[in-house]
């Protein structure tokens, strides 16, 4: 398949307002490099498989799954747990992937997504190659999305 | 006054043996480890505990999850080494490479078993330290532990079978 950023932002564009009632903005390339130097993070993945395989994986500060969270589940920033602000990225890459699926060939699962939180960590899907990764601004906040697609199988070197 | 009290997580028994024979079967042949497993347990998120190293699969068709093979650096580098031949960095791309294809063996090995149409997706897998990892809170999650010589580590199974599948 073709990666397209445009379409990538204007699903989460579409998303973020639908869902948590926040704008974002295309960020630069530059930003990527401080979504894993922040002290604390978040990645969430949800995978494809059927006639295009891969996965989507957001990653974003904390303390933007924290006000997420605080916002889809109604309650105070700072009562949001751990699981709450997981459940809350989870959700925003299962809407991710199910509008990234309408685009695919059909036909097309989505699988459950699986969500991240941690403070030193790396997130990899080995047999996979990165079709592209869309930097995105939320109130100032960078946050990415990636774009990953099942490659041929590799062979560990013994 | 009624109250609606959610009804407990359970998950389908059958779905627990395929992993646990596809764990014992998959690192005694791809790794020669001897595997012990232990008494299954629900997962809660008191016990969602960080771990180190582990390699996530999705389930997609008749049946929808995720199943998590989670280990500590130490067991993961020792089963890694017995797996791939060779010790491996934890920082080397073949390192993740290899706990991702043991994630994808157990799965792909028990799928046979599930007794559903299914597929698995391509394995994602977690580095690093304190980190937590949480699968879909709506799908109970079951842990089987798993001791070796090498090291234990942990199967966590999250699946449902789909309604009308």
């Amino acid at each position: 398949m073709t990666f397209n950023a445009e379409e990538i932002y204007q699903i989460a564009s579409t998303i973020w307002e639908a869902t948590i009632g926040l704008q974002i903005q295309p960020d630069s390339q530059d930003a990527l490099a401080s979504i894993g130097n922040r002290p604390r993070s978040t990645a969430a993945c949800i995978q494809i498989t059927g006639a295009w395989n891969g996965a989507i994986l957001l990653d974003c500060p904390v303390e933007f799954a924290r006000k997420a969270a605080s916002i889809m589940f109604s309650c105070d920033v700072a009562s949001v747990t751990t699981a709450d602000l997981q459940d809350a990225v989870a959700e925003l890459v299962n809407m991710i992937g199910g509008n990234f699926k309408a685009l695919l060939p059909e036909t097309c699962f989505l699988s459950l997504p699986a969500a991240v939180e941690g403070g030193d960590y790396s997130t990899r899907i080995p047999g996979s190659t990165m079709l592209g990764r869309v930097p995105l601004s939320c109130e100032g906040i960078a946050m990415s999305i990636s774009v990953l697609e099942k490659t041929q199988e590799r062979t560990i070197a013994a | 006054m009624s109250q609606n009290i959610a009804p407990p997580p359970t998950i389908d028994s059958k779905f627990i043996l395929p992993f646990m024979n596809a764990t014992r079967n998959v690192f005694h042949k791809m790794a020669g480890v001897a595997t012990t497993i232990g008494k299954p347990y629900l997962k809660t998120d008191a016990a969602n505990t960080a771990c180190e190293v582990c390699g996530i699969i999705g389930f997609t068709g008749q049946i929808t999850g995720s199943v998590m093979i989670s280990f500590s650096e130490s067991a993961a580098q020792k089963l890694v080494e017995a797996f791939a031949g060779v010790k491996l960095a934890i920082t080397d791309p073949d390192f993740a490479d290899a706990v991702g294809e043991l994630a994808n063996m157990v799965a792909g090995s028990a799928k046979k078993d599930l007794g559903a149409l299914a597929s698995i997706s391509v394995p994602s897998v977690v580095i690093g330290k304190g980190y937590i990892v949480a699968m879909n809170r709506n799908v109970p999650c079951l842990v089987i532990p798993c001791s070796s010589p090498l090291g234990d580590f942990a199967v966590e199974v999250s699946i449902k079978r789909n309604p009308g599948d």
